[in-house]
């Protein structure tokens, strides 16, 4: 049988109240709180503590002996320090948390495993009802695609383009970090750990570039079809047995008609007799 | 120092304050609203405000960059007060009060606004 989708699995541990955490294999995990989402981690977007270290206010170090020393209080350590203020703490969690659940919740068929009572590090700093949790990523899969709407650059080594086509333009924050940042090798993913963007702020830019035609687009692959013959540029002479002239016979009808074809096909005539009987009580 | 509902609880308090909500710059996400009808449109909407203003702004300006303190909109029902604070992650976050036209005291609300930020963000 296959494994069930994390949506479902999620919507029910909220409905059951749970606390703990849901691996959802090496993809990520989803941390709960009485049935709600306190915080998601997924591999392929920047963790809170590669944010921590990006924003400069704590070294990697100081992030790891916070985290083995932490028992579920990581972050209020943190505030206490005045490594962050409360507001920034949950600022931090929150984005890393939308950031990472976007991305894990579109893993497919991913081994999910729940263990009770599990909790993250930093403890429970913001609260995140599931069904939101969802409606949000809809919310940013459909932002997503009104900046530009193929994820053909999504996966690809970030190229910008050598000459712009207009005198100037204008970047975004994000867009001009994004720029400098590439190197021709890196994809979207790369350079949000690079840069300490998220990585779905990243992707928004790099699409926005795209359709602002600052990127270099990938070839279109070379068909594998073989190329249409040319038509023959002789017209064909008509003998005895040519028929009808082309457009007139039924096979010239068949290609040039814009009515629906009929058919003896039962849904067809089934459809007539429900339209007919339908017609026929109207009166 | 203050966590992001006290903030919102503060700019709720502004004398004529209607409505507020946080939105983050970068992805568009309604971060905690109070008093308005749909926080996703709304942060949407004021988030594609500041953007076009910054750039129409920026095209317009003689040294081709500005920097927003604040803006404020006034429309035939009231005032928006739009003022963008820089986080140490992603881009900057927006705090949007929506405040009644006869009971609001621009002056006043700018000068709440700005220590409302100080209090969320170390900066």
């Amino acid at each position: 049988m296959a494994e069930p989708s994390i949506e479902t699995t999620l919507t029910g541990l909220a409905d059951d109240g749970a606390t703990g955490a849901l691996r959802a294999g090496r993809a990520g995990t989803i941390y709960l709180h009485e049935g709600r989402v306190s915080h998601v981690e997924c591999a392929g977007t920047p963790s809170v503590e590669e944010l921590l270290t990006a924003s400069g206010r704590i070294s990697a170090n100081g992030v790891r002996t916070t985290r083995q020393a932490a028992v579920g209080d990581g972050g209020d350590v943190l505030v206490r320090r005045g490594v962050l203020t409360r507001g920034e703490l949950q600022l931090c969690v929150l984005g890393a948390t939308l950031d990472a659940s976007f991305f894990l919740f579109g893993v497919a068929g991913p081994k999910l495993r729940f263990k009770d009572g599990d909790r993250h590090w930093l403890g429970t700093h913001w609260y995140f009802d599931v069904p939101a949790l969802f409606q949000e990523c809809r919310r940013r899969r459909a932002r997503l695609d009104r900046a530009w709407p193929s994820a053909e650059l999504d996966t690809r080594p970030v190229r910008p383009v050598r000459r712009i086509g207009s005198r100037h333009v204008a970047l975004s924050g994000p867009q001009w970090e994004i720029l400098l940042a590439a190197d021709g090798e890196s994809a979207p993913a790369e350079l949000a750990k690079k840069i300490g963007l998220s990585a779905y702020a990243t992707l928004v830019a790099v699409r926005e570039l795209a359709a602002a035609d600052l990127l270099i687009k990938p070839e279109p692959p070379p068909s594998e079809a073989e190329p249409e013959p040319e038509p023959e540029q002789v017209l064909p002479r008509r003998t005895d047995r040519s028929g009808l002239r082309p457009g007139l016979g039924p096979d010239g009808r068949k290609a040039n008609t814009i009515m629906p074809e009929t058919s003896g096909d039962p849904t067809d005539v089934n459809l007539l007799i429900r339209l007919r009987d339908a017609l026929e009580a109207l009166q | 120092m203050i966590g992001i509902e006290d903030c919102l609880f503060e700019a709720m308090s502004i004398p004529g304050a209607l409505g507020a909500i946080l939105v983050d710059h970068a992805t568009g996400t309604a971060v905690a609203t109070r008093g308005l009808p749909d926080p996703e449109r709304s942060a949407g909407g004021l988030s594609e405000a500041f953007r076009a203003t910054q750039i129409g702004l920026a095209l317009s300006s003689p040294d081709g960059t500005v920097r927003i303190d604040d803006m404020i909109i006034t429309t035939d029902q009231g005032y928006q007060l739009i003022k963008p604070m820089e986080t140490p992650f992603d881009g900057p976050l927006l705090i949007c009060v929506r405040l009644d036209l006869s009971r609001a005291n621009l002056g006043l609300a700018r000068h709440r606004l700005q220590t409302i930020s100080r209090q969320l963000i170390a900066s």
